[in-house]
C-alpha cells in the first residue's frame, strides 16, 4: 500500500503528462482506454455535429449530465476480484481504480484527510482551543460534538481512533485517518500498544481500554459512492461504521438499490443486478457528478428540487451541520412554501438561497481544482502578455486524476487545508457590483467595508445554535442548549447574523455575517482537556436519572425534575458540587471554561429585493453594524467565554453581561490600528460627543449673545430714540457680488440642513438618507464652484483688497468698531467706520472674513472632499486620518459656520433699520450717514 | 431707484435656479416603476338602474330583447356579428388547405360532448340567443339575441333547453336587473363548459365566483371582472380560444397592461422572448376544482357504478385532475384545426386543434396548455370523426344505441354514416390564461432548469437545458432551430 501523499504544494502539479502517468503505481486496464475512447468520441461528436449526436446518444440534459457517460462497471473487492466471487465487501480503490487513479484521488483530498496530515501536539494549530491537535475534523475539538480525539500520551482517554471513525465517520468520506495511523502507516498494520489511542477503544460500560482489532474491522476506504451516486444509502453506511464493520461501509452505501442487501455481518450481493459480464448497469448504479444533495449528506440541509416543503429534521443530526451552526439552508424553495412555522410566512417569498433557485450546484463554485471547465490559474502564474492560457488539462487526464481538493473560501471553523483558502471564486468574481448597485451611493466605499454577504444574507431563517452548555447535563445525557430565531409565541422569526471583521482573499478587511455560538464546558488537568463525556455523565447521572445529590442541589422547586431554569450552574455551591464529583472521578482540578466561536455565513443569499438596502439600517443610532448579538441567557458559573477568532475572522467586540444575566456580544467599529481593520466611522451612526457638545455650546452661546445684544439695543432705543440721521444711498454691491452672496447663502443653509440630517438621521426620519447625501454633495459642489468663481472675480477685479485687513491703523479701527458695538450702538452714536464703494468692510469684518474664507470654508470644503474621496482615493483619505478624524472635524467646522451665520445675520440688523443691510445686499444700494462725508462716495456709476 | 425695485426677483430666480438645476441634474431618482399595469384597465362605467325603465309584462325572451333594442338600437346588429351569437368564425385559411373554412361550435366538433348538431336542446343552453332548435335557425333576427344571458342578474335569470329562458323565470325582474356583465354572467357558461363545473378549461371554474388570490391574482386579489380584460366594444368581446378560433386575432395578452420587460431583472426579462408569461405565472391548473383531463366515450352505455368524476353511463369514463401540471408546447397564437369530415388515422391520436409554433419560430413561445385526451367515435369506413345524436330525440343519452345515434344524426351533422363505427384517440389543447398565481407563487428558475423537470428540453427541440446549452437565439450548438 502506498503511503498517503502528504505534501500539498501549490496546485500546479496539475498537468499529468505522460511521465507522471507512467510513474503511477496502478496499471490501467482496457476499461480505462475504452471509457476514455467513449469520452473522446463523444467530445468529438459534440464538436463535429453541433451537439446533435451527443444529444441523441448521450442525452446530456441537466439532470442526466454525466450519468449515461459512465459505463457499466464490475464491482471488485479489495483483492481485485469480482464481489460475486467471494461475496466480499466492495472496494472503491480497486473498483473505481480500474479507470481512475484512486490513490491520487485519495491522496489529494482534504475531505479524506480531515486534518490527519496536519496533526500535531495539542495547541499546535494556529487557531482554536489549547487542546486542539489539528485544523480538521480529526483533531479539532468542537463543543457541539463535544467528544475529544485523545492524543497519544493522555492518561485519560476520551476518543480513540476507532471510536472516532465510529462516531465522526458519519461526516467523513473515508480514507485519511480511517485508513492511516497518525504516523501515516496503514492502520491494519499497526501493532497493538496498550497506551496507544489508535489500537484501543474505551469500553463504554467499564471505561477500561481494550484492544481494537483493525484486521477484523477493516478500514474505511474513501467512499466514492457516497458522493458519486444518486441515492447513496448514508444511513446504512453510518450504521456500518457505528457497528465497527468499517470495511463494509462502502458496500452499505450501495444497499437499498437492489445491488446488495443485508446488515452487519451478513451482506449479500444480488447476482441478478449484474449482467452476464458481471457489470452493473448505470440504471442500477447511477454514477454521476456529485449533486448538491450529495454534499448535503454532511454539510447541511440541501434541497435542489422544490418538491414538497423543506423540513429541517433533527438539527443535531450529522448531516445538518451547517444548518445547525448557522441556519443556512441551500434550497431554491421559497420560504413561504417551507414546512417551517415562520412568522409572517406568507410575506416571505424569497427563496432560502437565490443561487439554489438559479440552479447552481455546490460543485459549480466548490469545483475540483483541476477541473478544466472551471479552473484557471492565478494571474500571477501567467506571463503579462497572456490574458488566457488555452492549454488546458485534457478532459481524459482530468477524469483519470480528478483532484479532490475543492475550491473553498476561508470560513471560520473551516480551518482545514488553509493552503486552499480563497481558491473559490468570490461573489465579485461572477457578479459586477457596479452594474447592479446603481442606486447605492459610495459603492466602492461600501464594498470595501462590507462583504457582499453582509447585506445579501440579512437574516437566517432556519434555527441556528446560540449556545451549548456542557457544564450541566440533561437527564438523557446531553448538554443544555439554546437556539436562535424562535419567537416567544413559538413561531420561527429567523435571526440577524452578527457582522465581524473578515480578512478576504485580496487581503482587505471587510465586515461579514456570522453566527456566534457560545459554549461552556468542564475542563481539567494541566495542560487542559475537556472532561470526557463518560465522566460528565457519571458525575451527573445515576443510570437514567440524576444522581440524588445533584438533584437535591439543582431541583429548586422540588418537583423531582430539572427544568430549563434549574439546569444551570448559577451558584458557587452547585459549581463546587459538580467539580467535586468530577474530581472524585479522578479529574484533576475540574473547572468551567467557555468560548465563543464564529461560524461564517456565505449561503442563504438573497437577491437585492431582500437584501439590506435601507440606508438608515446602518446609518443610524441602532446601526446594523454594531447591533449586539445575544450569546446566552445566562453565564454558567459566571465564566465569561473566550472569543475565538482565527486568521481570517476577528472578534473585536466585547462581551456584555446585562442586568438580567444574559450575555451579549457587542461589536466595535473602532479598534486599534494593529488589528488590520481600518476603523469605521459610519455617518449617521458615529459621532464624537465632545465635538457635538462643544459645537452646540458655541452655537447656543452665539445665539444668546446676539439675543442679549439685541435686547439691550431695544431698551437703549426705547430710552434714547435714535435721531433721524441724514443718509444717502451708496451703490456698494455689484450684481455679481450679490448673486454670489445669495447663492452662497442658499447653499450653505442647504448644506447645514442636509448635513444635520446626515449626522443625526434618526431625528429626521422623513427625509430619505440616500437623497439627502446626494443633495449634500451637489450643494457642496456648487459651494466650491461658487467660491472659486468669486475668488477669481475678487482677484481679477481687485476687489480682493476689500477683504485684506490693512496693517495701518487696523487695531485702532478694530478697537473703535468693537467699542461701537459694545457701547456706541446703544447710545445712537454714529458708526466709526464709513462704508464706501472702495471699502465696504470694517476691520472687524475683514478679520472675521479673513478667518472664515481662509480657514473655515477651505477646511470644510477639504474635509468634505476627502470624506467624499473615501471611495475615490481611499488611501489618501486614510492617510489623512480617515473618516474617524475627518468627519468630527467637518462636524465641528459646521457648528462654527452655523454660529458665524447667526452672528452675521444678527449684525445685518444693526443698520438704520433692521432690514437696511439686507436690502443693501439685495439691491446693491446701501445707506450711508452723511455726517462725516468722505470723498470716495463719488465712485458710483 | 424705482425702476430697479423688482430686479431682485430676477436675482432670486437666478440663484434658486443655480441651485435647483444641478440638484435636478445630479441627484438620481429612484428608477421609475417598471410598468403601471393599471393604465391598461379601463375604468368601470357607472351602472344605470334599469328597474324604472322597464315595466309591463314580458311573455318571451325576444320581447325583452325588443324592449332592449328600443334604446340600444345598435346592440342588436352588433350582437348578430358577435361570435357569442354566431358560434362561427370568419373564414380562415388553415395550413395545408386550399379553401377557407369557418370554425365554431356551430359547425365543428370537439372532444368533450363532441358537437351540437342534433344536440341543440342541451348545447344551445349556453348560446347567447333564444330558441336554436335546428340548422334552420335565423341568425339574422336581432330579436333572437339573448341580452339577459350576459346582462341580467344570474340569481334572477337562467337559461333552459334551446337557449330559452328557464322555466319560471320572471323576465321583467330579469330585464330590470341588467347591468355590466359580471364574473357570474360569463361564468354561467364558461365555468361549466363541457357539461359541468370545471370540466373543460382547467383554468376557469366556479371558484371564480368568489376567487381568492391563490385562485387568480387578478380576479381574486384585485377583484377584476372578466370584462376588465375581455374588453368589449360594440359587443365584440375580446379574447380568443384555439378550440373555436384558429388565428390569434382578437387575442388578449398580458402585455396589454403589463410591460413586456416587467421583471426588474434582466435574466427574467430575457425569458419573455421565449417563454409565455403564463408558463411561469400559471404554475398549475384546476387549483380548487378538479378538471377533466381524459374522456373515454367507448365505455359509455354500460351499467357500471356511476360517479360524476369517474364514470357516467351516458358519457363514459373520465379522468379528473386537480392542481395539474400543464403541458408545455411552442405556440405562436395560431392553431391548426380538425375540420368536420377530415379523415383521421384511428391508430394515432388526432389533434383537434394543434397549436402552431416551433423552436425556430421567433413568434412562438413556450406556452402552458391543458391537454384533454379523449377516445371518441369515428366512422370506421369513412375514417372521420362522427357527431352522435346524444341529447336529441332518440339520442344516445336516452337509447344508449350508438348505431341509432349516428344514423339519426346524418342530416343534422352533414356526415354520412357508413354503418360501422369505432373509437379513436384525440387530443385538444386548451390555452391557460386564468388562474394566474400571485407573483410570489410563480415558478422559479429551478422548476425547469438544473434539476427541475417541468420542461422536457429535448421534446421542445433543445439539445439540453438552455441554461447550459444556450438559448434558441444563441448559436452555441449551431442553429438550434433547425
Amino acid at each position: 500500500m502506498k503511503k498517503i501523499q502528504q505534501t500539498r504544494g501549490p496546485l500546479f502539479y496539475l498537468r499529468p503528462g505522460v511521465n507522471t502517468r507512467a510513474t503511477s503505481g496502478l496499471t490501467r486496464g482496457p476499461l480505462f482506454y475504452m471509457s476514455l475512447a467513449v469520452v473522446l468520441l463523444l467530445a468529438f461528436a459534440v464538436l463535429v455535429d453541433g451537439g446533435r449526436v451527443a444529444a441523441q446518444e448521450a442525452e446530456p440534459d441537466a439532470e442526466a449530465a454525466g450519468a449515461p457517460m459512465h459505463p457499466a462497471i464490475p464491482l471488485l473487492d479489495a483483492e481485485g476480484e469480482h464481489v460475486l466471487s467471494e461475496g466480499a465487501a466492495v472496494s472503491t480503490m480497486t473498483t473505481c481504480g480500474a479507470c481512475h487513479d484512486t490513490a491520487f484521488i485519495a491522496g489529494h483530498s482534504f475531505h479524506a484527510d480531515v486534518g490527519l496530515s496536519g496533526l500535531g501536539t495539542p495547541g499546535s494549530p494556529d487557531a482554536g482551543l489549547p487542546w486542539d491537535t489539528s485544523p480538521g475534523l480529526f483533531g479539532k475539538w468542537n463543543p457541539l460534538t463535544y467528544r475529544y480525539l485523545s492524543p497519544a500520551g493522555d492518561s485519560r482517554v476520551d476518543l480513540t481512533t476507532p471510536e472516532w471513525v465510529q462516531l465522526f465517520g458519519a461526516r467523513h468520506v473515508g480514507g485519511g485517518p480511517a485508513i492511516y495511523s497518525r504516523d501515516v502507516l496503514p492502520l491494519t498494520e499497526t501493532t497493538q500498544a496498550a497506551d496507544s489511542p489508535e489500537t484501543q477503544r474505551v469500553n463504554p460500560e467499564t471505561g477500561a481500554p481494550e484492544p481494537w482489532d483493525w484486521q477484523a474491522s477493516g478500514t474505511v476506504e474513501m467512499n466514492c459512492f457516497l458522493c458519486h451516486t444518486g441515492q447513496p444509502n448514508n444511513e446504512a453506511r453510518t450504521a456500518a461504521l457505528q457497528s465497527g464493520a468499517f470495511s463494509w461501509a462502502a458496500t452499505a452505501t450501495l444497499s437499498g438499490s437492489g445491488l446488495v442487501e443485508g446488515a452487519k455481518g451478513d451482506w449479500r450481493w444480488n447476482a441478478d443486478a449484474f449482467d452476464a459480464q458481471g457489470n452493473v448497469a448505470p440504471s442500477t448504479l447511477d454514477i454521476q457528478d456529485p449533486s448538491s444533495a450529495n454534499c448535503g449528506a454532511c454539510h447541511g440541509v440541501v434541497e435542489m428540487v422544490n418538491e414538497g416543503p423543506v423540513a429541517l429534521g433533527d438539527l443535531h443530526a450529522a448531516e445538518a451541520w451547517t444548518t445547525r451552526t448557522t441556519g443556512q439552508v441551500y434550497s431554491g424553495e421559497r420560504l413561504l412554501n417551507s414546512a417551517l412555522n415562520l412568522e409572517d410566512k406568507a410575506s416571505l417569498s424569497r427563496p432560502w438561497d437565490v443561487h439554489a433557485e438559479r440552479a447552481l450546484n455546490c460543485s459549480d463554485c466548490h469545483y475540483s481544482l483541476n477541473n478544466p471547465i472551471y479552473f484557471e490559474g492565478a494571474d500571477a502564474n501567467r506571463p503579462d502578455h497572456l490574458l488566457f492560457d488555452p492549454r488546458r488539462l485534457d478532459l481524459g487526464d482530468y477524469l483519470y486524476r480528478p483532484l479532490h481538493e475543492f475550491a473553498k473560501g476561508q470560513s471560520a471553523q473551516g480551518t482545514l487545508a488553509p493552503e486552499l483558502d480563497n481558491s473559490l471564486r468570490r461573489c465579485e468574481s461572477c457578479h459586477d457590483v457596479a452594474a447592479s448597485h446603481q442606486w447605492l451611493p459610495y459603492k466602492e466605499r461600501h464594498t470595501a467595508a462590507l462583504s457582499c454577504e453582509s447585506c445579501h444574507a440579512p437574516a437566517l431563517y432556519a434555527p441556528a445554535q446560540e449556545s451549548i452548555d456542557w457544564t450541566v447535563l440533561t437527564v438523557d445525557g446531553t448538554a443544555a442548549e439554546s437556539w436562535r430565531g424562535s419567537g416567544s409565541d413559538g413561531l420561527i422569526t429567523g435571526y440577524e447574523p452578527a457582522l465581524l471583521a473578515r480578512e478576504n482573499g485580496d487581503g482587505g478587511m471587510a465586515l461579514a455575517p456570522y453566527n456566534l455560538i457560545a459554549s461552556w464546558y468542564w475542563i481539567y488537568g494541566e495542560p487542559a482537556r475537556p472532561a470526557p463525556l463518560r465522566d460528565l455523565r457519571a458525575a451527573w447521572l445515576d443510570g437514567d436519572a440524576y444522581a440524588p445529590e445533584v438533584l437535591a442541589a439543582f431541583d429548586g422547586n422540588g418537583d423531582g425534575r430539572l427544568g430549563d431554569e434549574e439546569l444551570r450552574i448559577d451558584t458557587g455551591a452547585k459549581e463546587a458540587l459538580i467539580a467535586g464529583r468530577l474530581e472524585a472521578l479522578g479529574l484533576d482540578n475540574p473547572r468551567i471554561s467557555g468560548s465563543v466561536q464564529p461560524y461564517s455565513i456565505n449561503h442563504s443569499v438573497a437577491t437585492g429585493e431582500w437584501a439590506t438596502k435601507e440606508c438608515t439600517e446602518c446609518h443610524g443610532s441602532a446601526s446594523r453594524v454594531t447591533r449586539p448579538m445575544r450569546l446566552a441567557g445566562y453565564v454558567p458559573g459566571g465564566v465569561l467565554p473566550t472569543l475565538l477568532g482565527d486568521d481570517s475572522t476577528q472578534l473585536h467586540g466585547e462581551l456584555q453581561l446585562r442586568q438580567d444575566g444574559t450575555l451579549y456580544y457587542q461589536p466595535q467599529t473602532n479598534v486599534e490600528e494593529e488589528s488590520g481593520l481600518s476603523p469605521l466611522y459610519i455617518l449617521g451612526h458615529n459621532s464624537v460627543d465632545i465635538v457635538d457638545w462643544a459645537g452646540l455650546f458655541i452655537f447656543v452661546a452665539t445665539v444668546a449673545g446676539a439675543s442679549a445684544h439685541a435686547g439691550m439695543r431695544y431698551f437703549a432705543a426705547r430710552r434714547h430714540p435714535p435721531k433721524e440721521k441724514a443718509v444717502r444711498q451708496v451703490y456698494l454691491f455689484g450684481v455679481y457680488e450679490r448673486l454670489w452672496h445669495w447663492l452662497q447663502t442658499l447653499v450653505i443653509f442647504g448644506l447645514l440642513f442636509t448635513g444635520l440630517i446626515i449626522h443625526k438621521p434618526d431625528q429626521f426620519g422623513i427625509f430619505a438618507f440616500r437623497y439627502v447625501v446626494q443633495v449634500h454633495n451637489v450643494l457642496a459642489a456648487i459651494l466650491v464652484a461658487n467660491a472659486a468663481l468669486s475668488a477669481f472675480y475678487h482677484l481679477a477685479s481687485g476687489e480682493i483688497q476689500q477683504f485684506l485687513p490693512r496693517p495701518r491703523g487696523f487695531f485702532d479701527h478694530a478697537f473703535a468698531e468693537a467699542k461701537y458695538y459694545l457701547q456706541g450702538i446703544f447710545r445712537g452714536e454714529p458708526l466709526p467706520f464709513k462704508k464706501t464703494r472702495r471699502q465696504k468692510l470694517n476691520p472687524l469684518q475683514q478679520a472675521t472674513y479673513f478667518v472664515l474664507l481662509n480657514v473655515l470654508l477651505p477646511l470644510q470644503a477639504l474635509t468634505g472632499i476627502f470624506m467624499w474621496g473615501a471611495q475615490r482615493w481611499p488611501s489618501l483619505t486614510a492617510s489623512l486620518g480617515g473618516l474617524p478624524f475627518l468627519a468630527p472635524l467637518h462636524t465641528m467646522v459646521a457648528w462654527l459656520l452655523a454660529s458665524f451665520i447667526v452672528m452675521h445675520v444678527y449684525l445685518t440688523t444693526t443698520g438704520r433699520t433692521p432690514t437696511t443691510y439686507t436690502r443693501a445686499m439685495i439691491t446693491g444700494w446701501d445707506e450711508v450717514e452723511v455726517v462725516a462725508q468722505s470723498g470716495e462716495a463719488k465712485g458710483v456709476s | 431707484m424705482k425702476e430697479f425695485k423688482y430686479t431682485w426677483v430676477f436675482g432670486l430666480v437666478a440663484t434658486v435656479l443655480l441651485v435647483a438645476l444641478p440638484l435636478v441634474a445630479f441627484v438620481e431618482p429612484d428608477p421609475a416603476p417598471a410598468d403601471d399595469a393599471w393604465s391598461g384597465v379601463a375604468p368601470t362605467p357607472a351602472p344605470t338602474d334599469h328597474s324604472a325603465l322597464l315595466s309591463g309584462t314580458f311573455e318571451s325572451g325576444p320581447q325583452v330583447t325588443a324592449a332592449c333594442l328600443n334604446c340600444h338600437e345598435e346592440a342588436g346588429q352588433e350582437m348578430l356579428r358577435s361570435t357569442h351569437f354566431t358560434w362561427e368564425s370568419e373564414p380562415v385559411l388553415l395550413p395545408g388547405r386550399d379553401e377557407t373554412v369557418t370554425i365554431g361550435k356551430k359547425n365543428q366538433l370537439n372532444n368533450f360532448c363532441i358537437g351540437i348538431a342534433g344536440n341543440w336542446s342541451k348545447c344551445t343552453t349556453c348560446h347567447a340567443g333564444y330558441d336554436w332548435q335546428d340548422n334552420e335557425y335565423d341568425f339574422s333576427n336581432a330579436e333572437n339575441v339573448d341580452c339577459l344571458a350576459c346582462h341580467a342578474d344570474t340569481g334572477i335569470y337562467g337559461k333552459g333547453e334551446y337557449g330559452n329562458p328557464a322555466e319560471g323565470v320572471d323576465l321583467l325582474a330579469a330585464a330590470q336587473s341588467v347591468g355590466r356583465p359580471t364574473r357570474d354572467n360569463c361564468g354561467s357558461c364558461h365555468f361549466s363548459g363541457g357539461g359541468g363545473n370545471a370540466v373543460k378549461h382547467g383554468d376557469l371554474d366556479g371558484s371564480f365566483t368568489f376567487p381568492s388570490a391563490e385562485v387568480d391574482v387578478h380576479m381574486g386579489r384585485l377583484d377584476f371582472q372578466c370584462v376588465d380584460c375581455h374588453r368589449t366594444e360594440d359587443h365584440q368581446i375580446g379574447g380568443h380560444m384555439i378550440s373555436v378560433s384558429a388565428t390569434d386575432e382578437n387575442a388578449i395578452g398580458c402585455t396589454d397592461c403589463h410591460a413586456s420587460a416587467p421583471h426588474d431583472n434582466a435574466r427574467l426579462d430575457a425569458h419573455v422572448a421565449t417563454v409565455a408569461c403564463e408558463s411561469c405565472h400559471i404554475p398549475q391548473g384546476a387549483v380548487r376544482d378538479a378538471t377533466k383531463m381524459a374522456w373515454d366515450w367507448s365505455t359509455a352505455g354500460q351499467d357500471l357504478p356511476e360517479d360524476t368524476h369517474t364514470y357516467l353511463k351516458i358519457k363514459g369514463s373520465f379522468v379528473y385532475e386537480e392542481n395539474f401540471v400543464p403541458t408545455y408546447a411552442w405556440f405562436n397564437g395560431n392553431a391548426d384545426r380538425y375540420i368536420l369530415g377530415d379523415t383521421i388515422n384511428p391508430q394515432e391520436t388526432t389533434l383537434i386543434n394543434r397549436p402552431l409554433g416551433a423552436i425556430d419560430d421567433p413568434d412562438a413561445r413556450i406556452t402552458p396548455f391543458k391537454v384533454h385526451e379523449a377516445i371518441q367515435p369515428y366512422d370506421a369506413v369513412y375514417n372521420y370523426l362522427l357527431i352522435p345524436n346524444t341529447a336529441g330525440p332518440g339520442g344516445f343519452w336516452t337509447e344508449f344505441d350508438w348505431q341509432r345515434a349516428f344514423e339519426s344524426n346524418q342530416e343534422n351533422s352533414g356526415l354520412a354514416y357508413s354503418g360501422e363505427y369505432g373509437f379513436a384517440p384525440t387530443a385538444m389543447y386548451w390555452t391557460m390564461s386564468h388562474m394566474v398565481a400571485p407573483k410570489e407563487r410563480a415558478l422559479q428558475c429551478n422548476a425547469c432548469h438544473g434539476e427541475g423537470t417541468r420542461l422536457d428540453w429535448q421534446a421542445l427541440g433543445y439539445p439540453g437545458d438552455p441554461m447550459e446549452w444556450g438559448s434558441r437565439f444563441q448559436t452555441i450548438v449551431g442553429d438550434a432551430g433547425e
